[in-house]
């Protein structure tokens, strides 16, 4: 199966509300996949399905070809995420707590020049990674929370809207740093909100709205006017729809 | 991985001003019981030298005087301090610490250092065990209450579990943490109480190899505790949401079964088996006394007499040899009632026990709602206070009296027979009677008695750590 990230007609519902319904979706290897959407459309869900958070009420969701409820252990060395707010602890440093996460996701003693490298490459000052945690700004969160994720070099990677909050600058490094993961061969998924940095960096984009995919579509050649009004399209819909 | 779990928590507990803060208050609450429980164990400990010494001064001191007379005046049987009674006073300051081992009566211990003292020495039930009983369980909800709530909170669990560690492994890294810090408390609270009595130590106190038994077997049972009220702390901070609501369930679990159900479990064992008034207890046992008296005509009687005599004389006696015999029959009839009235005692005392011991194993089934019931009975136990160690001591002193009674009598038996009902005995007589050699009970015999409620304990921490690794193991959505 050349797809690393499999979601066939999954579906989760709370109680009476249907959160996802039905979803078919694939992510493969050195490919980005962005899902666009707003609040409440099943993005989180999507991703929390994926990392076993939740059971589906029924289809299934897979990576690497593993089943994902009935093989937990085995996704979870598999895969790698990063919230949208990394949460880390504050009475640690930025080096401690990367140290913790990365020994806890099964390296064995880290090496604190391997961390330092890891920092580096994620753009986080050196001095700033002695400091405790709870000084941090929210993009240095999110760079930890990136160095913890390259850390584990897991075959598919999962983001969590990892740019909100992020100031432009950051969030091109971010972007970047993700785009140069997926050319090195890992597959991305990515919820998020930033139409922008979603053209820029993903190979599809999925458009999300009440618990469905509503739209499939490659960024290639399309300017970003376009992708608004694609997008802009969509909700009109929706609200039609609901309305 | 555990030791990454491990290390960080203690990192985060050592960067915590709160536990820091804590703990000094802890460590001042422990030094203070301590040095209450030393000084009010030295005071004793002197007292009891200064009663001891004065006592055989004033028996050895009476010059010549009838035996009789000298048994009415007899001894006291002075209790020692207790192994480690201060770690546990127990019950100890509620049974009395001295029996005056008087002819005719069983009398009951006195002296109840309770009773002695004004209101404010309450104190002295400030103890290292009351204080550990009562701490260590808040200690551990405030270590643990917000441990995976907290995570929760934060959102690092998420995060954790995303990155591949389990559930599981988290509990037990944390479970790990909270028990080894208690733990050390423990350690050193024992350790201190042990050097402690090892400068109390008297005559009477049991080997060294016993008392270092008894602190292994104290730090089990507060070992277990922790173990369990960890689990508990751990179980509750993962089935909730938050953190505030973790520590209020945690704190009412708290108060009710370390506070109330121990109080409550003590009002209810006496509310089903009473334990009777003084003085219903001894008028029943006059009564009784009464009642066993055989007629002085009669063949009970006779076969008594016969078995005071030989035992005086240390042989058989011949057929009809005893009204031939040269004994002071006064002295005979002495120690024939004293025989008799103390096979009576012995029964009701044994029968006021009974009723303490169906207390104690009421409480025994109440503490499967509270483990701090079992774990004050073994406290106390291995301390060396509670009620079987003061039945142990005041059945040695019942012993102790029907030696010197009957050494008194025989006495007036064997040597006041020249016809004279007022025989007095020499001056030097007096420092033949024997000392009170009291040893107390060895650890062998405090476990046997106690093994039920370590089993209750044990009980419960299978029953935590089982729930706990179930849980670590289903619970699935986060």
């Amino acid at each position: 199966m050349s797809e690393l990230l499999l979601a066939q007609a999954l579906t989760k519902k709370f109680q009476s509300k249907t959160a996802l319904h039905e979803l078919n979706l694939s992510v493969r290897r050195s490919e980005v996949v962005c899902l666009l959407g707003a609040n409440g459309a099943g993005k989180t869900t999507t991703i929390n399905l994926f990392l076993g958070f939740l059971k589906p009420t029924t289809g299934a969701a897979y990576v690497d070809g593993l089943e994902v409820s009935s093989n937990l252990d085995e996704v979870r060395k598999k895969i790698s995420y990063v919230p949208e707010q990394v949460s880390l602890y504050p009475s640690l440093t930025g080096l401690e707590n990367l140290d913790y996460f990365v020994k806890l996701s099964g390296k064995r003693q880290p090496h604190e020049s391997y961390l330092r490298e890891l920092l580096g490459r994620v753009g986080l000052d050196q001095i700033v990674a002695n400091n405790r945690v709870k000084s941090y700004s929210k993009g240095m969160r999110q760079k930890i929370g990136l160095a913890i994720s390259l850390a584990k070099d897991a075959k598919a990677l999962l983001l969590d809207e990892p740019l909100s909050g992020l100031d432009p600058s950051a969030a091109n490094e971010f972007s970047n740093l993700l785009r140069g993961l997926a050319d090195n061969g890992t597959a991305v998924l990515m919820a998020t909100h930033d139409l922008f940095r979603a053209k820029e960096i993903s190979d599809r984009i999925g458009i999300m709205k009440s618990g469905c995919l509503v739209q499939e579509l490659s960024p290639d050649g399309m300017d970003q006017a376009s992708l608004e009004e694609i997008y802009l399209e969509q909700m009109r819909n929706s609200d039609e729809t609901s309305g | 991985m555990n030791i990454s779990i491990i290390k960080k928590e203690f990192m985060e507990l050592m960067r915590d001003g709160r536990a820091i803060s804590l703990s000094a208050i802890v460590g001042l609450l422990l030094v203070l019981a301590l040095s209450t429980g030393l000084s009010n164990e030295r005071t004793k400990e002197q007292r009891i030298f200064q009663a001891k010494m004065a006592d055989a001064e004033a028996f050895n001191a009476q010059g010549e005087k009838n035996p009789h007379s000298a048994a009415h005046f007899s001894r006291m049987a002075h209790k020692p301090i207790a192994p480690l009674s201060s770690f546990d006073p127990g019950v100890s300051s509620f049974l009395g610490q001295v029996i005056w081992l008087e002819a005719h009566y069983r009398n009951p211990a006195m002296f109840r250092a309770a009773e002695d003292a004004p209101e404010l020495s309450r104190l002295e039930n400030f103890s290292l065990a009351g204080v550990l009983t009562l701490v260590i369980p808040l200690l551990i909800i405030l270590l643990g209450y917000g441990s995976i709530s907290g995570e929760k909170e934060r959102g690092t669990l998420r995060q954790l579990i995303g990155s591949g560690t389990s559930l599981q492994t988290l509990l037990l890294g944390k479970f790990i943490v909270i028990s080894a810090t208690l733990f050390f408390v423990l350690l050193i609270t024992v350790s201190f109480s042990i050097v402690t009595s090892i400068v109390l130590l008297d005559e009477a106190a049991p080997s060294m190899s016993d008392l270092l038994m008894r602190g292994a077997s104290l730090l089990s049972s507060y070992g277990l505790y922790v173990l369990i009220l960890t689990a508990i702390t751990l179980l509750v901070s993962t089935l909730v949401s938050e953190s505030k609501t973790a520590l209020l369930i945690l704190l009412a679990v708290w108060a009710i079964t370390v506070v109330a159900l121990p109080r409550l479990s003590a009002s209810i064992a006496e509310q089903v088996y009473p334990s009777p008034h003084s003085h219903e207890f001894w008028e029943a046992t006059d009564a009784s006394l009464e009642a066993n008296r055989p007629d002085g005509a009669s063949a009970d009687y006779a076969a008594v007499e016969q078995r005071v005599i030989e035992r005086a004389i240390g042989r058989s006696l011949e057929e009809g040899e005893a009204e031939n015999l040269s004994i002071n029959a006064r002295g005979v009839r002495f120690e024939v009632s004293e025989v008799i009235d103390s096979e009576t005692y012995n029964i009701a005392f044994a029968e006021l026990f009974e009723n303490y011991a169906k207390q104690r194993n009421l409480r025994r089934l109440l503490s499967i709602f509270s483990p701090t019931i079992a774990l004050q009975h073994l406290s106390q136990a291995f301390s060396g206070t509670d009620i079987n160690a003061h039945e142990h001591f005041s059945n040695e002193a019942e012993r102790q009296r029907n030696d010197i009674v009957r050494m008194l009598n025989e006495e007036m038996m064997l040597n006041g027979s020249g016809g004279t009902s007022r025989y007095l005995a020499p001056a030097e007589f007096w420092e033949t009677v024997p000392e009170f050699q009291y040893r107390q009970p060895s650890i062998g015999s405090t476990w046997r008695q106690s093994f039920p409620d370590f089993f209750i304990l044990l009980f419960w921490g299978w029953i935590g750590l089982v729930a706990l690794f179930l849980l670590g193991r289903t619970r699935a959505e986060f």
